[in-house]
């Protein structure tokens, strides 16, 4: 931001004299912000602060969006699943779907989407389910099921009951990279393959961050006056780095993709959230999600056998013949839940939760964000820009949902 | 099962093979296998991923020489062979030969098996539309009666957008190759902006004139010599080659 004194300080440059502490922290390069981790969140909040003026890196330690954010099954939900139960993040989810339709139409497919009551209990959850949609804002509708198969002719034709609600499809990738894109055209440092390997902290506040490159194996030190941990389920592993805890649960997820576009709208299961109850149309292929199963290791997941069977027959009673078509792949990711539980998770909410490590743990300027859904990877990036604009005292307001985003593409464009 | 990786590692300059042996399940993939490489043994492997289910296109290396999605690919559908070396007994000895992972070629390598796939993006028309709503419009070949008969009956919507911008067709391309593409004006702008820029002609009629006058130019359609890897080596059965042709039969016309 021009004009704003605090940002952007340059440490001056010592002449003729022998080299010294300051002259070593000069030619570090120096930072507002630093954010660990590549992800939808991540990209959001360097966009955030960027908009605000503040000079920001980013490092993630594999390609973007290589964790969590790129194998979600794309849904952009209108938080009708988290209705019954979870009402802020359902309330959220709702109000992003319209800025990002807004901000990213060209990341969405927005066919929206049926909930279909199958047996007698779903049945029974239809009207409450409806009224805490409409109560949580989401314009949920009962359309009669002959309605509904005139709009999803697959769909299982003994479905009792259906509810037609606001959600879309969201090409994952895109989506994440078109943040990340519009935060590099507006002069973000962004480091993909680099690995954040040491936070130091000096008298109790975050002072520079050591990255290991791995593409070329080398190390260097950056410094930043504060800090983001957006590491999603690696958040706990970025956390010890300062000698300190975050309180991340990772929920590990499988999913399957057939060939073939079978719907154009999302299908759920009109139950309370659990397995393999969403079917979600991607371009020309279509995916059931997902399993849920606390994992201690969000690296390298690989489904098992019996879940794609398991999903492959879920869906079938969703769409059936779903499971007739070519498989194309299976796959899990780590959802990052904020919290610690000792069962699968589910019962852990999906909201979003801040951490300020200054108050916590006595480690001023470091910040951590976990849980929200890639729905809300937008609010995300504001509501921890909002906490560190705070910290370094520059409260300039978020301005992420008055823009249009640029294209994915403009990133890999871009020099 | 169990395979030996022969993967290219390292910086451009300095680059070398390494080799792996995995035992995994068959019906892992490639990209499994590599996830399985970086979280044991060779944690600083860098390649490029993202979706896990062919549709972020991030994935793409070359194969014993052909471009694959190596999320896509089975590891059971490798099927090492043999490599024929015989002992002194006589008998074979069996081992399978090493399956040689590198990254794509033309785009600008970075290390591994990292490419920087600017080159593709930099290529394609600005503006294209992407994803949108479903809607009932035409496949690509299909004439305007066919359409018209699909605009009357409820189910076909489809999508376009079947591009998933891997670069494989790219990185097949001998024309490509050969023009110098990794430099900042490539002699041949290559196939998947060509198909993009066709799909955008059907999709955004507004802008044909515009499109087609693009397609004309000595580094786009002129410059592909009809090779077809591009069809060949494509996940997505896109089939750049056809779009290119199609263009050519229009700007003929």
């Amino acid at each position: 931001m021009e004009g704003q004194e605090g940002l952007n300080r340059q440490v001056p440059v010592p002449i003729c004299v022998p080299v010294d502490f300051g002259s070593i922290l000069s030619a570090m390069d120096r930072y507002d912000v630093a954010i660990i981790g590549g992800g939808g969140t991540g990209a959001a909040a360097a966009y955030d602060l960027t908009l605000r003026g503040f000079k920001v890196a980013l490092f993630e330690r594999g390609e973007l969006t290589s964790g969590t954010t790129g194998r979600h099954h794309g849904q952009l939900h209108s938080g009708a699943r988290y209705a019954l139960g979870d009402v802020n993040i359902a309330r959220e989810c709702m109000s992003e779907t319209l800025i990002l339709r807004r901000i990213a139409h060209d990341c969405i497919e927005y066919n929206q989407g049926l909930f279909l009551a199958l047996n007698e209990e779903d049945c029974a959850l239809t009207d409450p389910f409806v009224e805490a949609c409409i109560s949580a804002g989401i314009p949920a509708r009962e359309i009669p099921v002959g309605e509904a198969l005139s709009m999803e002719a697959r769909i299982n034709p003994k479905a009792e009951r259906a509810v037609l609600v606001p959600d879309g499809t969201i090409d994952a990738y895109r989506l994440a990279m078109a943040f990340f894109a519009s935060a590099k055209a507006r002069g973000a440092t962004i480091r993909h393959f680099s690995e954040v390997i040491g936070i130091d902290v000096v008298s109790g506040t975050v002072g520079s961050l050591l990255i290991h490159d791995l593409l070329n194996g080398r190390e260097y030190r950056v410094q930043a006056d504060a800090v983001i941990n957006a590491a999603g389920p690696w958040s706990n592993r970025v956390a010890a780095l300062a000698g300190i805890d975050v309180p991340v649960t990772a929920a590990a997820g499988s999913m399957v993709a057939v060939e073939g576009r079978i719907v154009n709208m999302v299908i759920s299961r009109l139950r309370r959230p659990g397995d393999g109850d969403i079917v979600v149309p991607q371009r020309r292929l279509s995916i059931i999600g997902s399993t849920q199963q606390k994992t201690d290791n969000p690296d390298g997941l690989q489904p098992e056998r019996e879940e794609v069977a398991f999903l492959l027959s879920a869906a079938d009673e969703l769409v059936p013949g779903f499971s007739l078509q070519p498989l194309r792949a299976a796959w899990s990711a780590a959802r990052p839940l904020a919290g610690r539980t000792g069962d699968d998770g589910r019962a852990i909410s999906r909201d979003i939760a801040i951490y300020d490590h200054g108050s916590l743990d006595g480690v001023k300027g470091l910040f951590s964000i976990i849980g929200g859904k890639a729905t809300t990877l937008r609010i995300m990036g504001e509501k921890v820009a909002d906490a560190v604009a705070g910290f370094l005292g520059v409260p300039v307001a978020c301005s992420s949902a008055d823009h249009a985003l640029l294209p994915h593409s403009a990133y890999w464009r871009l020099p | 099962m169990r395979l030996t990786l022969r993967i290219r590692r390292g910086l451009p300059m300095e680059a070398r093979y390494e080799f792996f042996v995995v035992d995994m399940d068959g019906s892992s993939t490639l990209l499994d296998a590599l996830e399985y490489l970086r979280t044991g043994h060779a944690p600083d492997l860098v390649y490029r991923h993202s979706c896990h289910h062919g549709s972020c296109g991030t994935c793409s290396v070359r194969v014993d020489g052909k471009e694959r999605l190596a999320c896509l690919l089975r590891l059971d559908s490798l099927d090492p062979r043999p490599d024929g070396v015989t002992n002194a007994a006589g008998t074979q000895t069996g081992d399978p030969l090493p399956i040689t992972v590198e990254p794509l070629t033309v785009f600008e390598p970075l290390a591994d098996l990292v490419i920087n796939p600017g080159l593709l993006f930099r290529s394609q028309p600005e503006r294209l539309s992407l994803l949108r709503e479903s809607e009932p419009v035409a496949k690509e070949n299909q004439t305007t009666s066919e359409v018209a008969d699909h605009m009357q009956n409820p189910i076909p919507s489809y999508r376009f957008e079947d591009c998933i911008e891997c670069g494989c067709c790219v990185s097949a391309c001998p024309e490509c190759a050969s023009s110098g593409a990794s430099t900042a004006v490539p002699a041949f702008m290559g196939p998947a902006a060509l198909a993009a820029l066709r799909r955008e002609t059907i999709n955004r009629p507004e802008r044909r004139e515009e499109l087609m006058e693009r397609a004309g130019l000595p580094d786009a359609v002129p410059a592909c010599k009809r090779h077809l890897d591009c069809s060949r080596v494509c996940p997505r059965a896109v089939y750049p080659a056809k779009h290119i042709e199609l263009l050519r039969r229009e700007i003929a016309k």
